[in-house]
């Protein structure tokens, strides 16, 4: 460990600003994989709400199941929520 | 449910169906004209002789219920029911009177109504000559002169004789403009220039101020009468609401009862209906019809597998599972042969909701909410949904003290079953949230889960297949749980994963790989072999079993973002707003005190409706998509009894 230290340290670098450094790549990875997923998960989520609505006007009984087919994609942003909380924690 | 087949003459078929009606049992099965040899001869049947009357009688008494806006739905305001001798005879002799009696109210009503607005419109027409000082009745009726009335917007110019009145008004300069005949058509001519619209005359007499006071008086006397009219019908709706309902509840039966033929198979002398009456009820609808028609009735008990036709499916669940009810609709009504998946998904959804929105204070908002509404809300629907929601509430209350949370703070113990807290804010200690640990038990619910539904599929086909299908289907299913526990073994026989069976501990064999890897290898092999046995097109799904067990994540991931958005709310209106504030209080502070109380309140109002709407959908889903798709197909006819539970009458 100090041996370790001692080198970083000869390349102006401590421990401390590599780790932060890494903590904040960390962050950055998990930023872009929840956005990037929200918005494909937008994209998908785009055609099907608009039938859904189109489908609740003529016929309000399918309400219950296009809100359903609506959230289907959601399991894209999730997908990407859970590659961001492993990154994290 | 038991096919039942009632055949008699047509002098029967009154009292057949007044028996069928009053026992709200039988599903008729509507006969179709067909061409073919069995149904030759029969004809679809006509309705009873009393339907036009009876339906008229309808119609009116709709007509009125609905211009006192009362609905079918409401309420009795009295207490007991009325009986149907008493009301038969209300709805001969009393009915026609009040009926005649409100709509001449109401046409009274429309006329007032009619002449208000026509003294509007002639007010409307008067207002332009308001200023008009002179008779309005000298404005007309010349030979040697022509006259003008309008606004103009641009200032006019006239070099003819003439004489002019104007006004200012809102809308412009207001002219009354009178000149000689013979020089109308430079008059036009510097009128088109200054922009000039004409305003029609209005055909009264006196001074056009007067007019409108007069009209106004008008205006006011009918509203008088009109009041009038009103309170008489406010009357005759608060005294008679209970019995317009009533007779409505009566008719609409005895149209129903009238009309009921239009489904029954017919020949000139007798009739056929056909239908379904669960088995238990069989004898209770036998010996009702024998006692009403005196045994002239024949009612034949059809073997099962006598009929093509799929029974209609009528729920059969526990109590506690009855509202579940309500999501199963949703998707779609078990098929009569089906697995009826109700009663798992009434515990498991709770279950879902309570690990996603594991939050006693967020629980205990939506329990009393629950019990709240259900004052509130009437409908069948609306308390099923109620009753649903009051179990995920306490399913969320016991999870939030199995996670030590209320409303994003920890609760002063140890989280019992994983850490879901998170770091955030200046008070963050602690080693964070346990995702490893919450994430595998997402992912082995999920195994669990998903082998559970394979194993409905497998039951579900050994009871509706036959034959060689029947072996490829149950095989099939079972291909799935072993491709699936296959990979698994696989993985566990590679690497060592907390919470899950270690078994990387066995010698190798060959290849790399242990007994387990291999017992693996050959249980993915032969899942996979079963699958394509019964459908190669199924191979193509293989990698759902992937994304399926993965979708269970959902669990946590939803459920650690909405204890975030709930730190997060913690953590702006109290760490930074009112803490802040408390050090040194002033009275600025004291304002920004109860700012930080709305941002605390509608910040957790906001996470409790996200937490309820993602809670609930996403363990919806769960069933609907990843469970549901393995056994369940659904498409099931409801069971609609013929006749009606009665509100307000009394037989």
């Amino acid at each position: 460990m100090a041996d370790a230290a001692t080198t970083v340290a000869a390349t102006e670098m401590t421990l401390e600003m590599v780790k932060a450094s890494q903590m904040g790549m960390k962050a950055l990875g998990a930023g872009i994989a929840v956005g990037l997923t929200g918005i494909a998960t937008g994209i998908a989520e785009m055609a099907i709400g608009s039938a859904a609505v189109g489908a609740t006007a003529e016929n309000k009984d399918v309400f219950g199941l296009v809100l359903l087919l609506t959230v289907i994609p959601e399991t894209i942003v999730i997908f990407g929520l859970v590659v961001g909380l492993l990154l994290l924690f | 449910m038991t096919r039942v087949l009632i055949a008699a003459t047509r002098s029967q078929m009154e009292p057949v169906v007044r028996e069928l009606y009053r026992q709200h049992l039988f599903h008729i099965e509507e006969f179709v004209e067909k061409d073919s040899k069995e149904y030759e001869g029969y004809r679809i049947g006509t309705p009873l002789p009393s339907a036009n009357e009876t339906s008229r009688e309808l119609i009116r008494l709709r007509g009125i219920t609905s211009s006192f806006g009362i609905r079918e739905d409401e309420e009795f305001t009295g207490s007991r029911k009325m009986s149907a001798a008493h009301l038969k005879d209300v709805i001969e002799r009393e009915l026609p009177l009040l009926e005649g009696e409100t709509e001449e109210l109401l046409a009274k009503r429309a006329d007032l109504d009619a002449q208000v607005k026509e003294y509007e419109q002639k007010i409307e027409a008067l207002r332009s000559f308001q200023d008009v000082p002179f008779d309005l009745s000298l404005l007309g009726g010349f030979k040697m002169f022509s006259i003008y009335c309008g606004y103009i917007t641009k200032p006019l110019s006239l070099d003819v004789p003439h004489e002019i009145f104007s006004s200012e008004t809102k809308k412009g300069k207001f002219i009354v403009l009178v000149v000689h005949q013979k020089d109308r058509a430079s008059a036009e001519q510097a009128l088109l220039e200054a922009q000039f619209q004409a305003v029609a005359i209005p055909d009264e007499s006196g001074v056009a101020r007067d007019r409108i006071g007069f009209y106004e008086g008008q205006i006011l006397a009918k509203k008088g009468e009109m009041e009038v009219v009103n309170r008489k019908l406010e009357e005759i709706k608060t005294r008679y609401r209970d019995l317009f309902l009533a007779c409505h509840e009566l008719l609409s039966a005895d149209v129903e009862m009238a009309e009921a033929p239009l489904r029954f198979a017919t020949t000139g002398q007798s009739f056929i209906v056909e239908g379904w009456v669960p088995t238990m009820q069989l004898e209770k609808l036998r010996e009702g019809i024998h006692y009403a028609t005196g045994g002239k009735v024949l009612v034949y008990v059809c073997e099962p597998g006598e009929t093509p036709d799929i029974p209609p499916t009528e729920y059969r669940n526990p109590g506690f599972s009855k509202p579940t009810e309500l999501l199963m609709d949703v998707y779609s009504r078990p098929q009569y042969t089906e697995l009826d998946p109700t009663l798992i998904v009434s515990i498991v959804f709770p279950l879902f909701f309570g690990i996603i929105l594991g939050d006693v204070g967020y629980g205990a908002v939506l329990l009393v909410l629950s019990l709240g509404l259900r004052r509130f809300l009437k409908g069948e629907g609306m308390q099923k949904l109620i009753t649903i929601l009051r179990n995920a509430s306490i399913a969320s209350i016991v999870f939030g003290i199995l996670f030590s949370e209320g409303f994003g703070f920890s609760l002063p113990w140890e989280p019992i079953l994983f850490s879901r807290h998170l770091n955030i804010g200046t008070h963050a200690s602690g080693h964070g949230p346990d995702v490893i640990g919450l994430m595998i038990m997402a992912i082995w619910i999920g195994i669990l889960h998903i082998t559970f539904g394979r194993v409905l599929g497998m039951i579900n086909h050994a009871r509706q297949d036959h034959g060689l299908h029947r072996v490829k289907a149950v095989l099939a299913n079972l291909g799935w749980i072993m491709l699936l526990w296959g990979i698994l073994m696989t993985i566990w026989s590679m690497f060592s994963i907390p919470m899950m069976p270690n078994l990387t501990g066995m010698p190798p064999i060959a290849m790399g790989l242990n007994l387990a890897g291999i017992g693996g290898l050959v249980m993915i092999v032969l899942g996979v072999l079963f699958i394509a046995m019964d459908s190669p097109l199924e191979v193509v799904e293989l990698p759902t079993i992937l994304s399926h067990v993965l979708s269970y994540t959902r669990l946590v991931g939803i459920g650690l973002s909405s204890v975030a958005i709930a730190m997060v709310v913690n953590f702006i209106a109290i760490g930074l707003i009112i803490e802040p504030q408390l050090e040194d209080l002033t009275a600025v502070g004291i304002v920004l005190i109860v700012i930080g109380g709305i941002v605390l309140v509608l910040g957790h109002l906001l996470n409790t409706a996200l937490g309820v709407l993602g809670g609930a959908l996403q363990s919806l889903r769960l069933q609907y998509v990843e469970f549901f798709t393995k056994f369940y197909k659904g498409g099931g006819r409801k069971y609609n009894p013929f006749g009606m539970k009665k509100r307000f009458v009394e037989e």
